[in-house]
Formats: C-alpha cells, sequence, structure tokens
C-alpha cells in the first residue's frame, strides 16, 4: 500500500469571522491523483493555500509524510516538497523559459537529481525545449500552462498541487495537460487537482472530492463520470 | 564656462544619483517600500568617513560600507519588517521619521557640544583637486563618480542577470508571492537586497563628502529628495527605468544649473529658480506619462500612497 | 440632520478636544510654554484642511504647505501698515505695497488665496493617484518655496517678514482658537456633504465609485480646492498668531510633521487628524519640558533638541505598533453609529 504523503486533518481556515473551509479531511497517497472540484467560492483555492501556509489554519492540520506544516512560511512549505502550480499561472513575463526552469530549481532539496529531472520534464513537455530562449511572457496560455507545471516540477516536489490548470484552454490542451498529469502521478508524484470541469475531473482523477460551501460533501470515483445528477446534486448539497 | 564641461559635471552628477536611486529601487522592489531615510545611511557612512580621518582611504572606505549595511539592515529589521503589511502613507510617513529621528540625533553632535555645525573630510578630499585638460577644469572626483556608476551598474546587471540571487530577487520583486511558493526565502532575499543598498549608499556617501568636502547631519537629504522625485518620474517600477530616473534628474539638475544665467529675480529667468525649473518639468512629466518616463508602455502606475 | 446620536459625536469629540486645549493653554499662557501651545492650535488648524483632502479621497498630498504658505504670506502682507510697508518691503508691486487690511479680511484673503491656487494646481494634478500624486504635490512645494523665497516681487523673499503688533495675546489666542473651531465644523460639513461621500466612494472602490457616475476626478478637484482654502486660512491664523513668517517655517519640517501627525491619529478621519496632532504636541511640550528642567548643575542632562528626537521615536512607535493610527480612523459614535471613517 502507497505511503500517504499528504494529509488535510480537519482542517479549518476563517476569513474574519466566516470560516471558508471547514473541517475537510483527505489522504492523497504516493502516485494518486486526486481531485477537489466544486462550485466557485466553495473554498478549494483556499484549501490549497492554506496548505501552502498561504493562509493560516484556524484548526485542523496539514501534515506531510506525518510532520505537521502548520505555521510554517510558504517557503519552507515549498522546500520540504510540495509544489503549487498557481491559478492564472502566474508566470514571471520578462523571463525567458530557461531561466524559469532555473527559478524553479531553487527550491530543490536535491541537486544531484536535477539533471534527471529536467530531462523527463524535457520529454513531457516538449515546448519547454522549444522555446529554451523565448521570454515567457511571448508564449501561448497552454505554453505558459505547461510551463508552469514544468516549474513547479522543477523543484522536485512529493506532492504536486494544481489551481485550475484548464482556464482558459482549449479541449486539446486541456488533453495535454490531463495526460501529463496521468504521467507524473505514474512518476511517484501525488497529485491534488483542484478544477472547475467537474466531469473531466471526475473521469480522470482516482478519486475526487466535492467541495461545497467550504465542507466536503461527497467523493466521486471514474465511475461516476457520467453520472451528471449525482454531480449536480452535490454541488448543491 | 563652456558646455563640454557642464556636460561632464552633469554626467558626473547623473552618476551619484543613478547609484542612490538604484539602492533606493531595490528596496522598493523587493519591499515596495519608499525609504525615505536613504538620505540619513549615507549620513552616517559619510560621518564613518569624518570618525576615521587618518586611516588609509581603503580602510575608511571599508568602514562606511560597514557602516552602511549595518545601519540599513537594522532599519529593516527594526521598522521594514513591520510594515511590510502596512498602507503606503504609513510606510512613508515612517520612514520619514526615521529619517528625522537620524537628522536631529546628527544635530545633537553640534548643540551639545556647542560647536558649529560640519565635520571636515581629511585626506580623500584630495580627490576634491581638478585636472586641468586643454581649456577644461574638472575635478578628479568627477571622474571617480562616472566610474564608480559604471563599474556599480555593470556589477549589479551581471548580478541580477547571472546569478541565482539575483533571479530570486528579480522574482521576488516582480511577484513576491508567487517566487516564495518556488521556494524563494523571503528574508534571504529583502537582507540581500538591503545590504547591497547600503553598499551603494556608501559609494554615493564617500562621492557627496568628498565633493563638498564637509559632512552634516543634512548631507545626503536633498539629494535623496531629488533622487526619489527622479525615480518615480522615471518609473518606480522597474529598476532600469528608476535608475534612468535618477540619473536624468541628477543631469537635468546639473547641467540646467550651469547653462542659467546668474542674476535676475524674476521667476526662472536665473538660477536661483532652478529647483522651480526642474520641478515643473517634474509635473509635466509626470502628467504625460504617470507610470513613468521611462516605463514600459501600457504599464499601469504604481499605486502606492 | 436627523438622527443627533448618529453626527452629534462625530462633531462634538474634536470640538471637545479643542477647547479643552485651548482651555489649558490659557491657563499657562504666561509662562514661556505658551509658545509650544501656539504650536499646538495652528497645526490643528493645519491638519485638519490636510485631512480634508488626504483623509477623504485617499491621496496623499505633500504640497499642501503650500497654500498654508501663501496664506500666511498674503495675510502677512496685506496687515502690514502701508506707511510701513515701502520702507521695508522696496521691491514690492505698486499695489501690494501701497494697500493694507485689516485682521479679519485677511483671512478670508488667505482663504481665497490658500483656494484659488490649489484649484488652479488641482485641475491638471488631481487626475493623478497614488505615488505620482504625491510627488507631484511635492513638487508644487518645491515650486512654492523656491518663487516665494527669490521673488521680492511679492513678498519678503528669504527675510522674515514681521507683523506689526496690534492685538493682545489673548485675541490671538482666542482668534485661533476659534479659527481651528471653524476648520473643524466646515471639514465635519464636508464629509456629511453629498460630494464628501461620493469621494470617500471613491476612496473605497473607484471602479464601482466610477461605475455609479461618480466624477473622481471633479470630486478630487472640489475636496483639494476647500483642504486649499482651509490651509491658507490656517496660514492666516499662523502668521497672525506668530506675529512673523519665514519661508523656512513653511516648507519641509511643517509638511513633515503635520503629514505625521495625520498618520499616527489616523488617517481616515476627522477624530484622527484632532488626536494625533494633539498627541504630538503634548509629547514636543513634554520633552521639551525636560529638556529644560533636568540638569545637574548648570549640565543639561537631555541636549537641546533632544526633544525632536523624541518626537520622532514616539511616532515611529506609535506607526510599527498601530499601523491604522490611534483612532483607526475611526470616528466616535454611539454602537452601531461609530463610523468607520
Amino acid at each position: 500500500m502507497a505511503e500517504t504523503l499528504l494529509e488535510l486533518a480537519g482542517l479549518e481556515v476563517r476569513y474574519g469571522g466566516v470560516a471558508a473551509v471547514r473541517d475537510v479531511s483527505l489522504q492523497i497517497a504516493q502516485g494518486e491523483l486526486v481531485g477537489l472540484i466544486g462550485p466557485n467560492g466553495a473554498g478549494k483555492s483556499t484549501t490549497l493555500h492554506a496548505i501552502m501556509g498561504v493562509l493560516p489554519a484556524s484548526s485542523g492540520d496539514v501534515l506531510l509524510r506525518g510532520r505537521s506544516l502548520r505555521g510554517l512560511k510558504p517557503e519552507t512549505i515549498s522546500r520540504a516538497g510540495i509544489a503549487l502550480v498557481p491559478e492564472g499561472r502566474r508566470i514571471y513575463a520578462d523571463f525567458t523559459v530557461e531561466e524559469t526552469l532555473r527559478l524553479g530549481l531553487v527550491g530543490r532539496r536535491d541537486r544531484d537529481g536535477a539533471e534527471a529531472d529536467l530531462a523527463w520534464i524535457r520529454e513531457l513537455f516538449p515546448v519547454i525545449e522549444e522555446f529554451r530562449d523565448r521570454q515567457a511572457g511571448t508564449l501561448s496560455g497552454g505554453q505558459q500552462q505547461q510551463l508552469a507545471i514544468a516549474r513547479g516540477l522543477a523543484a522536485g516536489p512529493e506532492v504536486l498541487l494544481l489551481d485550475e490548470p484548464s482556464l482558459g484552454l482549449s479541449p486539446k490542451l486541456v488533453d495535454v495537460v490531463f495526460e501529463a498529469l496521468t504521467e507524473i502521478a505514474k512518476r511517484g508524484v501525488a497529485v491534488l487537482l483542484v478544477e472547475q470541469r467537474a466531469q473531466r475531473t471526475v473521469a480522470l482523477a482516482d478519486r475526487t472530492y466535492v467541495l461545497s460551501n467550504g465542507e466536503i460533501r461527497m467523493t466521486l470515483s471514474p465511475k461516476d463520470a457520467g453520472d451528471t445528477e449525482r454531480i449536480v446534486s452535490a454541488y448543491f448539497a | 564656462m563652456s558646455h563640454i564641461q557642464a556636460l561632464l559635471d552633469a554626467i558626473g552628477l547623473g552618476a551619484v544619483y543613478g547609484l542612490m536611486a538604484v539602492g533606493i529601487g531595490l528596496v522598493f522592489g523587493v519591499l515596495r517600500l519608499v525609504n525615505f531615510a536613504y538620505g540619513q545611511v549615507i549620513m552616517l557612512a559619510a560621518y564613518m568617513l569624518v570618525f576615521t580621518t587618518g586611516w588609509p582611504d581603503v580602510a575608511s572606505i571599508l568602514v562606511a560600507v560597514l557602516m552602511a549595511v549595518f545601519a540599513s539592515l537594522v532599519m529593516e529589521r527594526v521598522a521594514f519588517r513591520r510594515l511590510r503589511t502596512s498602507s503606503p502613507a504609513t510606510m512613508l510617513v515612517a520612514t520619514f521619521a526615521i529619517s528625522y529621528l537620524l537628522q536631529n540625533l546628527a544635530l545633537l553632535r553640534y548643540t551639545y557640544h556647542s560647536r558649529p555645525v560640519g565635520d571636515s573630510v581629511g585626506t580623500l578630499a584630495g580627490l576634491i583637486n581638478a585636472v586641468q585638460i586643454g581649456s577644461l577644469h574638472i575635478r578628479w572626483i568627477t571622474f571617480v563618480a562616472i566610474g564608480t556608476g559604471l563599474v556599480s551598474f555593470t556589477l549589479l546587471a551581471l548580478l541580477l542577470k547571472r546569478t541565482t540571487i539575483g533571479l530570486q530577487m528579480r522574482a521576488a520583486a516582480a511577484d513576491f508571492r508567487t517566487a516564495r511558493l518556488l521556494g524563494v526565502r523571503a528574508d534571504t532575499v529583502i537582507m540581500t537586497a538591503v545590504a547591497i543598498s547600503g553598499v551603494l549608499a556608501a559609494l554615493a556617501a564617500v562621492i557627496l563628502a568628498v565633493s563638498s568636502t564637509v559632512v552634516t547631519y543634512q548631507t545626503g537629504l536633498s539629494e535623496t529628495i531629488l533622487v526619489l522625485v527622479g525615480v518615480v518620474v522615471g518609473g518606480i517600477d522597474r529598476l532600469l527605468s528608476a535608475t534612468l530616473g535618477g540619473f536624468a534628474i541628477g543631469f537635468a539638475t546639473s547641467f540646467v544649473g550651469a547653462e542659467l544665467p546668474n542674476q535676475g529675480t524674476t521667476p526662472f529667468t536665473s538660477n536661483q529658480y532652478l529647483p522651480s525649473v526642474i520641478y515643473i518639468g517634474v509635473i509635466v512629466v509626470l502628467l504625460l506619462r504617470p507610470a513613468g518616463l521611462f516605463a514600459r508602455r501600457g504599464q499601469a502606475p504604481v499605486e502606492r500612497v | 440632520m436627523k438622527d443627533v446620536r448618529g453626527w452629534l459625536p462625530e462633531l462634538a469629540a474634536p470640538v471637545v478636544l479643542v477647547v479643552l486645549l485651548a482651555l489649558i493653554a490659557s491657563q499657562v499662557l504666561s509662562g514661556g510654554d505658551d509658545v509650544k501651545f501656539r504650536n499646538a492650535i495652528v497645526s490643528i488648524a493645519i491638519v485638519v484642511a490636510l485631512y480634508v483632502f488626504v483623509g477623504n479621497s485617499g491621496v496623499v498630498s505633500f504640497g499642501h504647505v503650500s497654500f498654508v504658505a501663501v496664506g500666511a504670506f498674503s495675510a502677512g502682507l496685506m496687515t502690514v501698515p502701508s506707511d510701513v510697508k515701502p520702507g521695508v518691503l522696496p521691491d514690492l508691486f505698486g499695489f501690494l505695497k501701497h494697500h493694507s487690511i485689516g485682521n479679519a479680511s485677511s483671512l478670508l484673503l488667505a482663504a481665497a488665496i490658500g483656494g484659488a491656487y490649489a484649484l488652479v494646481v488641482g485641475i491638471p494634478l488631481m487626475r493623478l493617484s497614488g505615488l505620482s500624486a504625491g510627488i507631484a504635490t511635492f513638487a508644487v512645494l518645491g515650486i512654492t518655496y523656491n518663487i516665494l523665497r527669490y521673488w521680492t516681487r511679492i513678498g519678503p523673499g528669504a527675510e522674515t517678514l514681521s507683523l506689526v503688533d496690534n492685538g493682545s495675546p489673548t485675541t490671538d489666542y482666542l482668534q485661533a482658537t476659534v479659527g481651528a473651531l471653524a476648520v473643524i465644523v466646515a471639514a465635519f460639513l464636508y464629509q456629511r456633504s453629498r460630494w464628501g461621500r461620493q469621494l470617500r466612494a471613491a476612496r473605497e472602490d473607484p471602479a464601482a465609485a466610477q461605475a455609479a457616475g461618480i466624477d473622481i476626478h471633479r470630486q478630487r478637484l472640489w475636496a483639494f480646492t476647500l483642504s486649499g482654502a482651509l490651509s491658507g486660512f490656517a496660514g492666516g491664523l499662523f502668521v497672525h498668531l506668530y506675529g512673523s513668517i519665514n519661508t523656512n517655517d513653511v516648507y519641509l519640517d511643517l509638511t513633515f510633521l503635520t503629514l505625521a501627525m495625520l498618520v499616527v491619529g489616523g488617517m481616515s478621519s476627522l477624530l484622527g487628524a484632532v488626536v494625533g496632532t494633539i498627541a504630538v504636541s503634548l509629547v514636543q511640550i513634554w520633552l521639551s519640558d525636560w529638556e529644560n528642567k533636568w540638569h545637574i548643575g548648570s549640565t543639561a542632562i537631555l541636549p537641546g533638541g533632544s526633544s525632536y528626537v523624541g518626537v520622532a521615536i514616539v511616532m515611529l512607535v506609535v506607526l510599527l505598533v498601530r499601523p491604522s493610527g490611534i483612532t483607526g480612523g475611526r470616528e466616535l459614535g454611539f454602537g452601531r453609529f461609530g463610523r468607520r471613517g
């Protein structure tokens, strides 16, 4: 049985008096691809930000290999082995593709594996090699998304978090990205995918949690992908 | 005075202001804070030159650099760190307060001992001497200023472009939150930027102290004000435009000052009105290009303050 | 205005504070302490005038002391008797040299000139926000100082202008206090008016305000002009209270001090402007007292000038500990009427 890498235990995040995320518990093991879907404002991004320490957890815990991450700074959590591909990609427009990858390497613990990892990343996303010296701002949306994921992977993380990577991408590009995620999970990385595209996510992931109004309402598996009614009911639970 | 001499002097002043602009711009980039107390870091470094009169020049300068870096790091630790999340107005007034505090502390040196204001700088003042080239009468310090500027800018550009810490600083300046998510250590980047700005302040201090031969509690103050104006006019958002802005205002002030006639009390007809001329230029530029004269097209003005 | 509980505390709190201050000042008027209380009263007028623009618009202006300056110089200049003036200021333009007006008229003149200057400056400048607005207004200060200092056709230039002293200290004080209260009432009326509210809405959310049809440029311009007029008026109070004026009195130090008083008190509320000014002034008064009193034999323990150091430290500490200022930008109110500025 694969080892649990990331665990959320009763996580609660408050904005002032309001709990945006309430009693969220889940576990992701090595090599698993887990989805997190839900309506706008459900608390999906908030959950990811809480994991990365950008937002403080008001109660509950986030554990990486059993070690609590509460109260740690984002850069410390990143260096511990969790990478976040942020919503909207947050690419540095003035950096070249090469520089972007170099930046991704900054948080790397294991210096020696860098070359091997980069080779694999370039294989996964051929655009990286093709546009090596181009400024990131001149790439298309889909290319930038791939670059953002590549940047996250460059640090050699054990856990990869993605915040709506399919945003603004054509269906074909969504295919490309989602396939890459499957490859990444096969390599042993634990992947948590936050998405708006409910059906595709449910079909892709090993299991998908539905977050609504800050709480997990249900868990879906790929066979539920065709059951629209079930998904919708979860959204509005 | 010939135009060529005015030109060279202007480039010299522009170079010093450019150095200061980089120092201010670096700190703004990572902290989004306009350090009004930068002039006092220069003042402290200049006082170190005074106190080490008689020491070998290199040692003197080294002490000045160490003091400037130390003072900057202390400021960051004590004040800037807490101000990071404050409103821009609060940040500005707080750095004003630090500036005011340090100026008046220095003033105590004279009031407490009832002595006249001002300490002279020692042997380094030899650089105040001029060299004669044809009909031009140029002080050595002007060459030093231009040379220091060129070397510093080149080294800094290499640091930012080629090294990892430079990459991290550029990332932090463009988008700090994402940089931290990638593992960039906030404290490291900030301290590096602050330390470099300290070194640049010390270099500016040496040039300014030697040029005026006297160090007072107001050393660095009026220059900092002008540089701040220049940096915003140039475009505070990017290091390059900020530096060009600093250089431009130094150059303009010196050159226009040399070209204006000496007499005349009607406004704008003599170099008594040099500040007004410069400030009107500043207003015009800001109205035409609020994001900065050298800012890139389509850049929104920085909504701070 | 309907519910008294809603607006009365908001106005009453600053007014009561000022009246208290004036009463205390009148007790100590005999000693040398009155100089410091003079500072406080005039500062209140200046800072509240500054607040009218900065607090309501959220745009920090570094140039407001320009309006104080033109107000002070015009009020001062025109109250020097016309038989004395040509001798003291021979370079003046004719109509300035040969006319003089009374005390009250000079205050109105000061307000008018301050307001007019602000209007002229504001028409182009109010398009700017943020840092560019700050620097542009600072440039106005620089220009004002420069011209006042060297153009001897309109004023004393670098010399100090001294007024002929024809009032008693008490009436001067009374005038300054009443003047400060007038500025407070004006600020209160403005912020409660439709224009004041529109400007505050634009400060909170410019996009939404524009969508609602608010002309931000125009609202800022009105506030700026009113603020300029009040600042000019405060300048008139300044020159009459001190009996003299010099360009250095109305330049960088005053700019820093008044801005700091406002921010320390809480930039977004009228109460903040008053509280900040009084707080900083009291610190100044106490510290300079200590400076004078603490001696061992004939050696002062605290050197002269250390009160400035003390004031700066206090301001810095307040800002580090409570960045939104003493009042946090709030006005005084009962329960749910306590408005966030």
